[in-house]
């Protein structure tokens, strides 16, 4: 038995074997009853029945709805055979079983939650209330006593039973979370400490040495930077259905492409984050594209007054004013109409600053809200 | 100019300081870890300190803050392959004047050493978007009378330098002295780093009070 769950079946194992004798105390004080052999065979009944489910609920397989119907039938069955135990009803007294019918009450509350326990306190005070109602006693002489009482059992233990099983699960999670992160924070240590600086010393050994081992540095800068990426460590995730803008910008981050923006995460909507990010995509194919693949970028992102801003700069040949428009007259749809059409979508406005021979500035803006 | 390297890398650190030797400058010391080097910075006084942000003993935040209460204090450039921005957006707020990715090469090296020995602030454009963000941060919070404050130009000088421009051809665009961009990216920083101090000694006294 693991977990928080254990607890509560032991809990409950303890209030069957202590109502169990109590239901025994009763009998024996009242002389055995009108039928003693009968008594003492619903006790023994009772008894096994208290062995049996200790068992059972302690083991997880056996657990189940199975088990919970059997539980209710052998409490319903023993409790109404209290009259051919006790003969006529007595006023005032307790059915044979005393309180040991709570014990399915709780069993199903601990099993199912509140809503459960309170459709097994339903079955068993229903049992309970037709015993005390066969002589024919009106409402106002039903004892309500032990249906209040059974319908508190098996809502608060279910109720209570539940929140326990939830803080259990969350804390697992954490815990799981934790270990996660403690241990990407250990690579990211090593890392730091050896690799990304041997590749670093390496690329900038290369360049000052050239030729072949200029290409090698090159090689060896370019996985530095995505290297020092990959282990960069995150603030924690943001809230469900949004994302930090920042986070996905850094990933185009290379040894041609440098990003800038703020230490605080930009948060967006995820859609209109991950929409952004690939806007930023294009632009930088269509850098790779217009100005050769080893042609730096800038990728610079920014929040102010309820918008957030990424500008996308390179220093390639540029355009000559106007030939944006031309190509979108002509039919023909540039890859900074087809990013205009992305962010308006969005809400949001692009422009585009460019001349000849002065590089290009693709500038995108998106509300916050 | 007397220079400490401050690099837990063995590699690195030789290497870094081979580079500053050749080009001239008095390396007083190169050590590998963060109490040693505030230590040895006490005795030797460097005028400038080479800085690594990951040490094994002392956060490198920690070692620029402890190094910019020295009397003079020493001029503070990072080189770290960290890309850790919160680290080094505190370090700059503790008081180093210049960051710089030790992916960069050896010319952008000594050129960042050369512009902090000669007093200027070396920004790359990370570095840039770090302090814009840091000072629209400032903006947003509820205090806005504490709050430090960009001029309108200074703010067009910080994007450009984040969009990757060199103070050269913000110069152009902006038609203005290239020692203007120069100012406008300086003031940026001291306004920063006041800030900060002022807020430190705010919460000292505030955490004095409290105790009393």
């Amino acid at each position: 038995m693991t977990g928080i769950e254990g607890p509560f079946w032991r809990a409950v194992a303890v209030f069957r074997v202590a109502s169990l004798g109590y239901a025994a105390v009763l009998l024996i004080r009242a002389g055995g009853y009108a039928h003693p052999v009968t008594g003492w065979l619903v006790i023994g009944v009772m008894a096994l029945w208290t062995a049996g489910t200790i068992f059972a609920y302690s083991v997880e397989e056996l657990r189940g709805r199975p088990l919970l119907a059997a539980d209710m039938l052998v409490t319903v069955g023993c409790l109404l055979a209290t009259p051919m135990a006790q003969g006529v009803y007595q006023e005032g007294s307790l059915p044979i079983t005393g309180t040991w019918m709570g014990g399915a009450v709780l069993a199903w509350g601990v099993y199912g939650g509140r809503r459960l326990g309170a459709v097994a306190a339903l079955i068993v005070s229903l049992a309970d209330l037709w015993l005390h109602g066969v002589p024919g006693g009106g409402f106002e002489t039903l004892p309500i006593n032990g249906t209040v009482l059974l319908f508190l059992a098996g809502t608060v233990v279910g109720h209570v039973a539940r929140l326990a099983k939830k803080a259990e699960e969350r804390m697992e999670r954490a815990i799981e979370l934790e270990v996660a992160g403690r241990e990407r924070e250990r690579l990211a240590r090593g890392i730091h400490d050896s690799v990304l600086q041997v590749l670093a010393l390496v690329q900038r050994r290369g360049q000052e040495i050239g030729g072949e081992a200029a290409e090698l540095g090159r090689l060896a800068g370019e996985q530095e930077a995505a290297l020092r990426e990959l282990v960069r460590l995150r603030p924690e995730a943001p809230a469900a259905g949004t994302a930090d803008l920042c986070a996905l910008l850094h990933r185009y981050g290379s040894a041609t492409v440098t990003v800038s923006a703020p230490a605080t995460p930009l948060i967006l909507p995820a859609a209109t984050a991950a929409e952004m990010a690939a806007a930023v995509g294009a632009a930088l194919d269509n850098v790779a594209r217009h100005c050769g693949v080893r042609a730096p970028a800038w990728v610079f992102a920014e929040s102010d007054d309820g918008l957030v801003t990424v500008t996308v700069r390179d220093e390639g040949p540029g355009m000559a004013p106007g030939r944006l428009e031309e190509a979108a007259a002509d039919g023909r749809l540039g890859v900074a109409q087809s990013i205009r059409g992305r962010v308006a979508d969005l809400g949001g406005t692009v422009s585009v600053i460019s001349a000849p021979g002065r590089g290009t500035e693709i500038e995108m803006s998106v509300p916050t809200g | 100019m007397r220079v400490m390297v401050v690099d837990d890398h063995p590699m690195w650190r030789d290497g870094v300081a081979r580079d500053l030797a050749e080009a001239g400058y008095e390396v007083v010391a190169a050590v590998g870890e963060g109490r040693q080097a505030v230590r040895v910075a006490a005795a030797v006084r460097p005028e400038l300190v080479v800085l690594d942000l990951r040490l094994p003993d002392l956060p490198g935040v920690e070692v620029a803050r402890r190094l910019a209460a020295a009397e003079p204090p020493p001029r503070v450039l990072v080189l770290s392959a960290s890309g850790e921005q919160e680290d080094v957006l505190e370090a700059i707020k503790a008081g180093a004047s210049g960051y710089l990715l030790k992916s960069a090469s050896k010319e952008e090296f000594l050129d960042a050493v050369r512009r902090t020995a000669g007093g200027d602030a070396v920004f790359t454009p990370g570095l840039a978007g770090l302090v814009l963000g840091e000072y629209r941060r400032l903006a947003a919070r509820s205090a806005p009378e504490a709050t430090p404050r960009l001029t309108e130009r200074e703010t067009e000088v910080l994007r450009l330098v984040a969009k990757g421009l060199s103070y050269k051809q913000i110069a152009e665009r902006l038609v203005l002295a290239h020692r203007t961009v120069q100012n406008h990216v300086q003031n940026t920083l001291n306004k920063l780093q006041l800030h900060n101090r002022v807020e430190l000694a705010r919460y000292a006294i505030e955490q004095g009070l409290d105790e009393s």
